[in-house]
């Protein structure tokens, strides 16, 4: 569960420094208060919960916690392997390192973990809607680049807000978060 | 053409729709080029992301792999105190039983008898220095 967790972490933050940080002050945190873990919930659930929560607590005492939850290409770029092979695919790569950390999260619980929608929104403390929408935002967008060949050099994840302006309260909610 | 909504073609290919829904998503991509791109794209997008998450996990495995690994604790040699501990209660036992099985019994009245005839004859007998008074 240890490269999972890692992996979740390091999403979140964008890069692997801050995230392995992260994770450590997240498991102590479970440790010290591990009376709140109910019986019955699957534990990889619970960690996630658990350094999604910590994260977004720690997020909110910064003064500008938007320019906070950004992280660099590059730092994002070294969450993949170093010796990558030839099927490494650095236009998801970059794509997914332009995205805002709650949609990356999403994506990662929905299509890297298998969670289904409710499970992913227990997790980001969320709703299954917003987790839909997330995921309909960023797949339609990435399809989208992939269909124009355009790469994803501009700021996504501006482009892909732009794609459901009839969404104003999910589109208010993902970036309050 | 038939106008399918995103948000219907991203659940379709998460496999999040009822089975109405998939065979209805179905018929229209069997007679729809354009929307049967659109989901081919979005599928090609599904498929992407994760491999690229897969990527990722395979790195922090490389990562946690590679680190060096502790040298395994020496565990301290205790002693085998429970057969210490056996040994000191069969011990004990034998001697209890040699005890009360008689051994320690008779010598126990021997000693005993010596002890009391010792003493009846010291008493029967006169002291030397009353002897020597005489």
């Amino acid at each position: 569960m240890l490269p999972r967790l890692r992996r979740f972490a390091d999403v979140l933050l964008g890069e692997k420094k801050e995230g392995k940080a992260l994770l450590r002050r997240a498991l102590l945190l479970m440790l010290a208060e591990h009376h709140r873990y109910q019986r019955g919930t699957p534990l990889d659930r619970w960690a996630f919960t658990e350094i999604y929560r910590l994260w977004l607590a720690e997020l909110r005492d910064h003064a500008d916690p938007l320019r906070q939850a950004k992280s660099s290409e590059e730092d994002f770029d070294r969450l993949f392997p170093k010796d990558r092979g030839a099927d490494f695919d650095a236009f998801t790569a970059t794509f997914l390192g332009q995205l805002p950390p709650p949609q990356r999260s999403t994506l990662l619980l929905v299509y890297g973990e298998g969670f289904d929608y409710e499970d992913a929104a227990r997790v980001l403390d969320s709703d299954a809607d917003t987790v839909q929408s997330r995921l309909i935002r960023a797949s339609a967008s990435l399809a989208d680049r992939l269909s124009s060949g355009t790469p994803a050099r501009t700021n996504a994840s501006a482009a892909i807000e732009t794609l459901y302006p009839e969404r104003p309260q999910q589109y208010d909610h993902d970036r309050a978060q | 053409m038939t106008e399918l909504s995103d948000e219907l073609l991203v659940a379709y290919v998460d496999g999040q729709l009822v089975r109405e829904q998939t065979r209805a998503v179905d018929k229209v991509l069997e007679h729809d080029d354009v929307i049967a791109r659109r989901v081919e794209a979005l599928k090609d997008a599904h498929g992407r992301f994760e491999s690229a998450f897969e990527a990722i996990l395979a790195g922090e495995l490389i990562e946690i792999l590679a680190a060096p690994m502790l040298p395994p604790k020496v565990k301290r040699k205790r002693g085998n105190g429970l057969a210490k501990i056996g040994i000191a209660v069969v011990g004990i036992g034998i001697a209890l039983a040699v005890l009360v099985g008689g051994y320690g019994r008779s010598l126990l009245l021997s000693a005993c008898s010596v002890g009391m005839t010792g003493s009846v004859a010291a008493m029967q007998s006169p002291p030397q220095s009353a002897l020597g008074a005489h």
